[in-house]
């Protein structure tokens, strides 16, 4: 009973910081417009390097992708996120017209989704980018070049991504 | 494994679920003015179609639920002055 009562107050704990960064993005998105998901992105890609600086690295895209799984779950961030491929597709990577890797990614889980989506906090906002940020930086950590990963869809249940590497 | 349906009965074949599925796993049959699952293989279960369609033709089975780790009435209170 204690042990539970010690959860609801860890969890209480962390919307509470949740629902301050929520206000922080809201509150400066309208000043700052689009540079606030600049600001996000790089506080976020700082903060994925920061995570990743004892990670395997790795030249193969798919290992690295499980480095930074490891490196989220290591950190207690439970976001579920899986590499997807359309049917119409042969390969999980794929290469783009500049030669760079590129591979779609399915997340079902995220801060944003967890603790927020359901007070109607907006998809695709600062914080979204700053989680893409994190992304990036410990992808770009592991595998030394440079990752960018794309919204290209924010669902009611899931968000479909699209990672493109550097060659 | 996803199972999505489209009630053939419900749907008015406004295609906003077609428009919304990012991976085109629905498509417009136009011989019946209806949308079909097009490759149920490539949903990602985001919901967007059924959450879009205005007759709720459309269902989804064995799809992920979002685990949202705190739910409390208080708390949504406290959240509504801030956005």
């Amino acid at each position: 009973m204690e042990e539970l009562h010690a959860i609801r107050k860890r969890r209480r704990s962390l919307q509470e910081v949740m629902n301050f960064m929520a206000a922080l993005s809201a509150g400066i998105e309208p000043i700052l417009g689009r540079g606030a998901n600049s600001m996000t992105m790089s506080a976020g890609r700082k903060l994925g390097r920061q995570f990743s600086e004892n990670a395997v690295k790795t030249d193969d895209l798919l290992t690295a992708i499980g480095e930074v799984r490891k490196v989220l779950e290591d950190n207690h961030c439970l976001w579920g996120f899986e590499p997807f491929k359309p049917k119409a597709q042969d390969a999980l990577v794929t290469l783009n017209h500049k030669g760079e890797q590129q591979m779609y990614i399915v997340y079902r889980d995220c801060m944003i989704r967890q603790s927020l989506f359901r007070f109607g906090h907006p998809q695709k906002g600062s914080l979204c980018i700053m989680m893409t940020g994190f992304f990036d930086g410990a992808l770009e950590n592991i595998m030394g070049k440079k990752a960018k990963l794309d919204i290209l869809h924010a669902g009611e249940n899931g968000c479909l991504k699209l990672l493109t590497v550097a060659a | 494994m996803i199972h999505m349906k489209i009630r053939d009965a419900a749907c008015r074949g406004c295609r906003f679920c077609v428009d919304i599925c990012p991976t085109d796993a629905l498509s417009f049959d136009e011989a019946t003015q209806k949308a079909v699952v097009e490759t149920v293989e490539d949903c990602i279960g985001c919901l967007s179609c059924g959450f879009i369609c205005p007759s709720g033709a459309i269902r989804h089975e064995g799809h992920h639920v979002v685990k949202n780790f705190y739910r409390n009435l208080y708390f949504s209170r406290r959240m509504e002055k801030f956005l």
